[in-house]
């Protein structure tokens, strides 16, 4: 069992943890994931490692509520414990010989972003940072990234907070304006690592992106994570877990990984509902 | 006494019942028909038949116990040389091991040695009151990579010797593929956590969450954690596909991937947690016993049609025989000599938004004909041009054999791994690495239970020589 030691609410549906796990507190690096599982019932899912304690040997993880699983870890309280969690898993962001980035964070995306862009700041790389949110009640992390970026660029897709608009609208300026990143990197939702893609092959900037399929055991035992590389000697598929998390974003064929992220979405919003309505019972009960 | 001719046949749930639910398929000898089927047993001079077992169990000595009714007896005889009766009795492919070399088996069947071995455990776990006692500790610490069958025997064994054991398991419960890969109706899972308490009886530290390679590494392992040698069984890793288009339709799986929703994250429970594809028709390719359990849980998953799709013929099946049996008993429809080209998708040209787009449709295969032998050994075969055909189905399973896991040989500095990514030993079980010996699947690729089982009391005994003479 594994023990929440602080848990912190950073906004309605969006939640920081941080968990006693001295082993992969000493190991995870940034870019690298987790598995847990809340109860003994549930289910194995993947979450980005937010940041570590090693002296502590805690792993703050942070989670947006979209799913019964979710749903379920956000109830569980400070001092309570997760059945599981092991990592960490998959291969840290490769930062050598990176000088100059730009970190482009999504949503909850950005929980994983923070510790990249931390990273860069602390090998002395210059970091430009663009985080963008639905709304003003789901921007997080600003507070943190301001004091690892050289340049911040908060926007929310409908303008109640920061700027009025999507991550590529900063990003376009800056490139078409002739700024030269050694490397994007970009870390969200499937359809945004997509267009922040395509923004940065207008420009011919080199581009990794963070991919978080669905997966059990994120050792390449299942296999549920591959996807498609579109290389020069044609397509090559790669497990995420193993190979990844990070992939150059002109290979990865995000069309099908967005269908394959759908594969049991009836089935993910059926529980989430039941999972709602038994919490919801024990409230008014 | 006239002999049988016939092995006793193992009493079964009916096809048509147990194609409906995961409780265990063969129910066990009766100990009236066991001692019958015992005393079948010649008990020749030369025990053939010992020799055909991977971990050479004394069997003519465990059945005369069993001919007597001492079923406690006959127990402790396989128990001396075997770490899982209880799990062998059920999955070993006796017919080309012990069973194939069986005196009897020259003019009649065998004696149903498997099928005594599990009755012989199965009496034990259920009547046997002592627990194992560890003995004394004799000071030395060893590490076990891996929980499966080769992981818990190589621990058994040396445990039973006084080393202090310590097994990691990536996944959150021990077993390995016995509780991931292998389904409920085949063994059930009580059985394998029964062996695991075994070893926890006889102080195995079983740590759960721990990957090595990632979480820990096999040079911390030694510089830090104070173990002075290291067995890897981490098993089989990744999943192979074809490399046919459509292999990342919305209903493809890896065999392992679909078992695993199944059998370990038990999906196949009503209202589970973790979700899995029911129903419809479905598509295993593969024809080994992963492919078999693949079809049977699709079925008991509540699918309306199941086809195994096999390049070869029924003579070269790799599965063991009770399964393919079993499997065409409860009606898996068995299209040989057919390989896929194509795995077909759902595209609604007209609404981009169908929710069915993107989902397996069908799986386009061709006919095969078997030419001359390849380096297998098996007639090798060859596509029938313009035999191309389509079988309509839902979901596409595929059980085609797995390639080792690269997270240790990546982490690890020295240690020598072949052309297919296994580990190369020595005839002592021992890797390129001083005090690293390794076994199973993760040496020689997917292979059985027992001969993963036989690899770990090798390493066992070559881990206990290297480490009382240092």
């Amino acid at each position: 069992m594994y023990k929440v030691v602080r848990r912190k609410a950073l906004r309605p549906t969006v939640t920081q943890l941080e968990i006693e796990a001295p082993l992969v507190a000493r190991k995870a690096k940034p870019g690298q994931f987790i598995i847990l599982r809340v109860n003994e019932e549930g289910e194995r899912i993947p979450l980005t490692v937010a940041g570590v304690n090693p002296e502590e040997g805690t792993v703050k993880i942070i989670f947006q509520v979209v799913g019964a699983t979710t749903e379920l870890l956000n109830h569980v309280p400070e001092g309570g414990y997760l059945q599981d969690f092991v990592g960490p898993l998959g291969n840290p962001t490769e930062t050598e010989g990176i000088k100059k980035v730009c970190i482009v964070g999504g949503g909850v995306g950005c929980a994983i972003a923070m510790p990249v862009a931390q990273e860069f700041h602390r090998i002395g790389a210059e970091v430009t940072s663009i985080i963008g949110f639905r709304s003003e009640d789901l921007v997080i992390l600003e507070e943190e990234f301001n004091e690892c970026s050289d340049t911040l660029y908060v926007m929310t897709d409908d303008g109640s907070y920061g700027r009025h608009g999507n991550v590529t609208v900063p990003l376009e300026e800056m490139l078409a304006a002739g700024e030269k990143f050694d490397m994007i990197i970009t870390i969200g939702p499937l359809i945004m690592m997509k267009f922040v893609t395509l923004t940065a092959k207008k420009y011919d900037a080199p581009i990794t992106v963070s991919m978080s399929p669905i997966m059990i055991d994120g050792t390449g035992m299942c296999g549920g994570c591959r996807l498609t590389l579109n290389t020069e000697e044609g397509p090559v598929m790669k497990f995420a877990c193993v190979d990844g998390p990070d992939f150059n974003g002109y290979e990865v064929d995000f069309d099908e990984a967005i269908s394959r992220g759908r594969m049991y979405f009836e089935y993910e919003r059926h529980a989430h509902e039941a999972t709602c309505n038994l919490f919801k019972q024990a409230e008014n009960a | 006494m006239a002999l049988d001719p016939k092995k006793h046949e193992m009493p079964s749930q009916d096809p048509q019942v147990r194609a409906h639910n995961f409780s265990e398929v063969a129910l066990g000898y009766t100990e009236e028909i066991a001692i019958a089927e015992a005393q079948r047993c010649l008990n020749c001079k030369n025990k053939p038949c010992v020799a055909g077992c991977p971990v050479n169990v004394n069997i003519p000595d465990f059945i005369m116990k069993a001919k007597e009714g001492d079923w406690e007896g006959a127990y402790q005889i396989i128990n001396a040389t075997s770490t899982l009766p209880a799990v062998c009795g059920r999955v070993c492919p006796q017919e080309t091991q012990c069973e194939a070399k069986c005196t009897m088996g020259i003019k009649f069947e065998p004696v149903g040695i498997g099928r005594l071995e599990r009755f012989a455990a199965d009496w034990h776990n259920a009547n046997a009151t002592e627990k194992a006692v560890a003995p004394e500790s004799n000071g030395h610490k060893v590490a076990i990579v891996g929980s499966g069958p080769a992981g818990l025997t190589c621990a058994g064994d040396l445990a039973k010797k006084g080393y202090k054991v310590t097994v990691y398991e990536a996944l959150h419960t021990a077993g390995g593929v016995l509780v991931y890969g292998i389904p409920e109706f085949r063994l059930p899972k009580a059985i394998v956590a029964r062996e695991v308490e075994g070893l926890k009886d006889l102080d195995v530290d079983i740590e759960t969450n721990v990957i090595i390679g990632k979480t820990l590494t096999v040079d911390e392992l030694f510089d830090e954690m104070g173990f002075e040698a290291v067995f890897i069984g981490s098993g089989a890793g990744l999943p192979m596909f074809m490399n046919i288009p459509g292999e990342s339709l919305k209903g493809v799986f890896s065999a392992n991937e679909y078992l695993t929703r199944s059998n370990l994250m038990k999906a196949y429970l009503d209202d589970p947690k973790t979700p899995i594809m029911k129903g419809g028709k479905v598509a295993v390719v593969g024809g080994g016993n992963v492919a078999m359990d693949a079809a049977r849980t699709a079925l008991r998953l509540g699918a309306e049609h199941v086809y195994i799709v096999y390049r070869r013929s029924m003579e070269e099946l790799p599965a063991r025989k009770e399964e393919v049996e079993h499997a065409i008993e409860e009606g898996i429809d068995f299209r040989l000599l057919n390989n896929p080209v194509e795995i077909l998708g759902y595209n609604n040209p007209d609404d981009p938004r169908d929710p069915k787009n993107g989902f397996v449709k069908g799986i386009r295969c061709i006919k095969m004909e078997l030419g001359e032998p390849d380096a297998s050994g098996r007639r090798r075969p060859i596509p029938v041009e313009g035999s191309e055909f389509e079988l309509d189905v839902d979901a596409v399973i595929m059980a085609l054999g797995t390639r080792p896991n690269p997270l240790i040989k990546n982490t690890t500095k020295g240690l020598e791994v072949n052309r297919k990514g296994g580990f190369v030993v020595n005839e002592d079980g021992l890797t390129s690495r001083e005090a690293v010996y390794a076994g199973g699947d993760a040496v020689t690729g997917a292979a059985t239970v027992i001969s993963a089982m036989g690899a770990g009391k090798l390493a066992a005994a070559s881990i206990d020589k290297y480490l009382s003479s240092k």
